[in-house]
């Protein structure tokens, strides 16, 4: 059979997220189910359980709205029949409408992809089509924390490190002087600079004791 | 501390919860349930009260919070949180009564702070999250502020920047760089003295060219072979102090001198040639004198001789014409003695006569005196003082000297007696005083006329002298009325003889004037020769010949007088010349050392400029290092993850809430909500405008959550009370995925209360263990009027699923 490429563009960047493929059709309390597209997840997400419908060219009467609520609640009654603990998902790859998002949501999270640009490779044309992809599924996919701030915890290391970097590296007595100072606030580093500035005053006083 | 988790909370009396409630919390979720009022949020305030000590939403309501913590039917409660972690089991409590809260042991203050703002989101925090970074986002202390400097420790770039601040206004500059103002001030000041310095120069430089041109103009005149110039002025003062042109001055004035000696003399010998024409006719002068001579001669000269004869001891003048007057005045005041002294023989004589007998009485006196002074008894004074002491000693008729009774006398007491006796003395010793004072008196008398009469019998004169005397006196009249017919001869005589002798006289000089003449011309020859010029020609006059030369003379003098005030004038220029080239050296040397001195000011002032640009150098780059961490941090990372979390809850959402950071100005950070398209990265209205209320919350939530995730893990603590209130279904499940991420895969400690029964069996469902060391606490708050709170909590293990299976 053939799958549509949205389907397998999602099938794939879920699998980049450590979510592995349940062969289908499978058997949930003794009853057949069978679906486009089934995978669960991994470790902290183990528990999810994905369900993938090609809403425009899917087989299984995906195509129908009325049929896939069927299914679905099927399975979610099955499920708690078995006293399963299985958070169900539902991709819904195409367009639907509305009232039946709605209704699905009621029994399972319900997540729509669509208008997503497939290149021939059968993944996502360009990045923006990516990112669109991924939005829709973002809750699926790890939450990445940008590199964190721990560089700088106290600050300064680094934060004084680019300044430096940031000034011509000529004499660096001054910046060195209220660097130091900056420790201990602002009229530190007014002070400091003040000493750093009379310098050449009090060597002139040394030198002119008049 | 980042291990660490909460373990367990006892709860007695606090807020809405009565009684005591033992809350485990121990599990990497813990979802409450309650309906409202069940105390929900009472326990997660009491969370935050034993950590932190205050609560920061109630603060927020209410500053006098703390006396409403405790359950009002209550009299005292407590709150006791353990936490466990890398640093072992800790316990914080607070205890309360009807006045307030004590704390005991709770976080430090960096930690509290960072649970308050960053791990614990109130139900009341949530609906103002945006609105507060929306507000304040200019304000240095405002929580986004906050936020960012704690984030990226910007303190120290702050602390840069506003410390530097000063550097920018030259007048910042001067207060705060110690030297800066003085060092400008003295480079005016030199700037100000060199400049009247070099104009002090500029006076004296054209003092000396002017001088040095007088100079040459002398020295031209007076030392032609000598160069003219500052070298050359040893030189030039010993050739002007020579002498040689004064000497030969003096040399002239005392020809002129002569001259003038000359042309007097000239003068006097033309004069008395000029007078010799008068000249007395001495002849006939000596005829009248001869005649009279033998006329009255005789007569005169006889009388002359007989007056000078009568004063012999008085010189006469020999002049005859005033013989006679003078020889009146002596004759008269001769004969006025003689008269005087006559007069005074009689007088005296006749004194003395009287005074003898005045001296004879005087005697007499004297002699009665004395005898009466001898009969009475010199000591007749002390007896009577005796006797009158002795008085007080007779009581009695028995004398006391002689003890014979004074009886046999018969001639009345004794005492009376003695009394009589003391007088008689008395009397005769007062009569002794007087008659001695009157002897002194008769014997002062007899001296005084002894001596008189001793002195006119010296006076006196012998009566044959008398007679001479006034035998004299009668001549000396008769003489002087012989002189007085004579005075008219001897006037005429007087006279004639004096003219006599005048003509004479004048007769010789005239014979001396001639040959004066004749010398003068002699003279005026010889000086002539003598002063260079030709000797007076034939024929020449006097007044031509002097005229000549003293015109000579005087041209000769006005050039040497020229030459020596040339030579003074030269020297005094050269003294003017030194003086000047002296302080031309001396300002020369103040203008190097103050030049030295601005040199050095100036030197100092652009070092320290320098350093100053330096210094604003450094302060731009914390300005664009900042900007560039601030625009990262927001944009790269807040915004991201923001973005990131807003997208989870909100797939359908096409608006995405972000900071809009200015390109521009990021000391006063002014960071704006806006929202963004998710694609098109267009700008949109801020999140009010733009979002439904149910995605506004998610905005808010995904805030705090990002907030918290985006700064350091300090407490890995997310607590959050009732954070669903208004989102609807769809968000519920995605927000239950998001949780299950946090706790899962980021591990937080997850928190989180609900009210919504539903949503508390879909979370607990959601939130189930997946896998071994996974957990999961229920914990559900029941109360009713009556009875204390309940708390009955349920745990959750993994358990591997096996329901789905395979299709055969």
């Amino acid at each position: 059979m053939s799958t549509a490429p949205l389907i397998r563009a999602i099938q794939e960047r879920l699998r980049e997220a450590q979510y592995h493929n349940i062969a289908t059709p499978f058997q949930m309390a003794g009853v057949r189910f069978d679906f486009t597209a089934a995978m669960r997840g991994n470790e902290g997400r183990a528990l999810d359980l994905i369900l993938l419908f090609d809403t425009t060219t899917g087989d299984f009467g995906d195509r129908e709205a009325a049929r896939v609520r069927q299914r679905v609640e099927a399975l979610s009654r099955a499920l708690d029949v078995m006293g399963s603990r299985y958070v169900v998902t539902a991709i819904l790859a195409g367009a639907l409408l509305a009232e039946t998002i709605e209704a699905l949501a009621e029994t399972c999270r319900v997540l729509q992809v669509e208008d997503i640009a497939i290149g021939a490779d059968g993944r996502p044309a360009d990045e923006a089509a990516m990112r669109q992809l991924e939005d829709q599924i973002r809750m699926l996919l790890p939450l990445q924390l940008p590199e964190a701030a721990a560089e700088s915890q106290d600050g300064d290391g680094s934060v004084m490190e680019q300044l430096v970097r940031a000034l011509p590296a000529t004499q660096k007595a001054l910046l060195d002087a209220v660097i130091v100072s900056s420790e201990h606030g602002e009229q530190a580093v007014t002070e400091a600079a003040g000493l750093a500035i009379g310098a050449p005053f009090e060597s002139n006083e040394k030198a002119d004791p008049s | 501390m980042t291990a660490s988790i909460l373990k367990e909370l006892d709860i007695t009396n606090f807020r809405s919860i009565r009684g005591h409630v033992h809350a485990p919390l121990d599990a990497k979720v813990v979802l409450i349930h309650g309906e409202n009022g069940a105390g929900k949020t009472s326990l997660l305030s009491a969370i935050e009260l034993a950590l932190t000590g205050s609560v920061q939403s109630l603060y927020r309501a209410d500053a006098g919070y703390a006396k409403h913590l405790l359950h009002r039917s209550a009299g005292k409660g407590s709150v006791l949180l353990k936490t466990s972690g890398a640093v072992g089991e800790q316990s914080f409590e607070t205890r309360l009564d009807s006045t307030g809260a004590t704390t005991f042991g709770k976080l430090e203050q960096r930690l509290a702070g960072f649970f308050s703002e960053r791990a614990y989101l109130p139900q009341s925090l949530l609906g103002q999250l945006l609105q507060i970074y929306q507000d304040s986002g200019s304000d240095v202390d405002s929580p986004l502020a906050k936020f960012v400097g704690k984030l990226l420790g910007l303190d120290r770039l702050d602390a840069l920047e506003a410390g530097l601040k000063p550097l920018v206004d030259i007048r910042n500059v001067r207060k705060v760089v110690h030297g800066w103002s003085s060092a400008e001030i003295e480079k005016t000041r030199i700037g100000h003295l060199l400049d009247s310095q070099r104009n002090a120069r500029t006076a004296i430089v054209e003092i000396l060219t002017a001088e040095i041109n007088g100079l040459k103009a002398i020295a031209v005149q007076v030392a032609p072979n000598l160069p003219v110039g500052e070298d050359s002025l040893g030189a030039l003062t010993t050739e002007l102090e020579n002498k040689v042109d004064a000497a030969a001055l003096d040399n002239v004035l005392a020809h002129i001198r002569e001259l003038g000696a000359i042309k007097r003399e000239i003068s006097l010998a033309r004069e008395s040639v000029e007078e010799a024409k008068v000249l007395p006719d001495a002849g006939s002068l000596a005829g009248a004198y001869q005649r009279w001579e033998s006329g009255q001669g005789a007569q005169v000269s006889a009388m002359r001789a007989r007056v000078e004869q009568l004063l012999p001891n008085v010189t006469l003048p020999s002049d005859l014409g005033r013989f006679p007057e003078e020889a009146f005045v002596q004759l008269r005041a001769e004969a006025k003695e003689l008269s005087d002294r006559a007069v005074q023989a009689r007088i005296d004589s006749t004194r003395r006569a009287a005074a003898e007998s005045e001296r004879d009485t005087a005697l007499a006196q004297r002699g009665t005196i004395d005898a009466e002074v001898e009969s009475a008894s010199s000591d007749s004074g002390s007896l009577a003082s005796a006797l009158a002491e002795l008085t007080s000693f007779i009581d009695s008729e028995i004398c006391p000297a002689c003890d014979r009774d004074f009886n046999e006398v018969g001639k009345g007491a004794l005492s009376d007696h003695v009394h009589s006796k003391v007088r008689r003395l008395s009397g005769s010793a007062e009569r002794l005083l007087a008659l001695s004072r009157s002897r002194s008196e008769a014997q002062l008398s007899v001296e005084r006329l002894e001596r008189e009469i001793e002195s006119l019998t010296t006076r006196i004169l012998d009566p044959k002298v008398l007679a001479d005397l006034d035998r004299r006196a009668a001549y000396l009249e008769t003489a002087m009325a012989e002189l007085e017919e004579l005075a008219e001869a001897f006037r005429q005589g007087g006279k004639l003889r004096s003219e006599d002798v005048a003509a004479r006289r004048a007769l010789s000089e005239e014979q001396s004037r001639t040959a004066a003449l004749l010398g003068a011309r002699e003279t005026l020859g010889s000086f002539a020769r003598l002063v260079g010029a030709a000797e007076p020609g034939e024929g020449e006059t006097f007044e031509a010949a002097v005229g000549r030369v003293e015109l000579l003379l005087i041209a000769e003098n006005r050039r040497l007088a020229d030459r020596v005030a040339m030579r003074r004038e030269g020297v005094n220029r050269i003294a003017a010349i030194r003086t000047a080239l002296a302080q031309r050296a001396e300002i020369d040397a103040r203008i190097d050392e103050d030049e030295t001195a601005r040199r050095r000011a100036e030197i100092a002032l652009s070092l320290a400029q320098e350093l100053r640009d330096e210094g604003i150098a450094v302060r731009d780059a914390v300005d664009r290092v900042r900007s560039a961490i601030i625009r990262r941090e927001f944009n790269d990372r807040l915004n991201f993850l923001w973005g990131d979390l807003f997208v989870r809850l909100a797939p359908a959402e096409p608006f995405v809430p972000a900071f809009s950071i200015p390109p521009s100005g990021t000391r006063r950070l002014q960071p704006k909500l806006i929202t963004e398209h998710r694609y098109g990265g267009e700008v949109g209205g801020t999140p009010g405008a733009m979002l439904s209320a149910g995605n506004l919350n998610t905005a808010a939530l995904t805030l705090f959550i990002a907030l918290h995730l985006a700064v350091p893990k300090e407490l890995p603590w997310l607590i959050l009370d009732d954070p669903v209130q208004s989102m609807d279904d769809v968000h519920i499940a995605h927000f239950a995925a998001l949780l299950r991420t946090l706790s899962k895969e980021h591990g937080r400690q997850v928190l989180i209360a609900v009210h919504d029964r539903q949503l508390f069996e879909y979370l607990r469902l959601e939130l189930s263990p997946a896998f071994t060391e996974d957990s999961l606490l229920t914990l559900e708050l029941s109360r009713s009027r009556r009875r204390d709170t309940l708390c009955s909590h349920q745990r959750y293990f993994f358990k591997e699923e096996t329901a789905l299976m395979p299709a055969a």
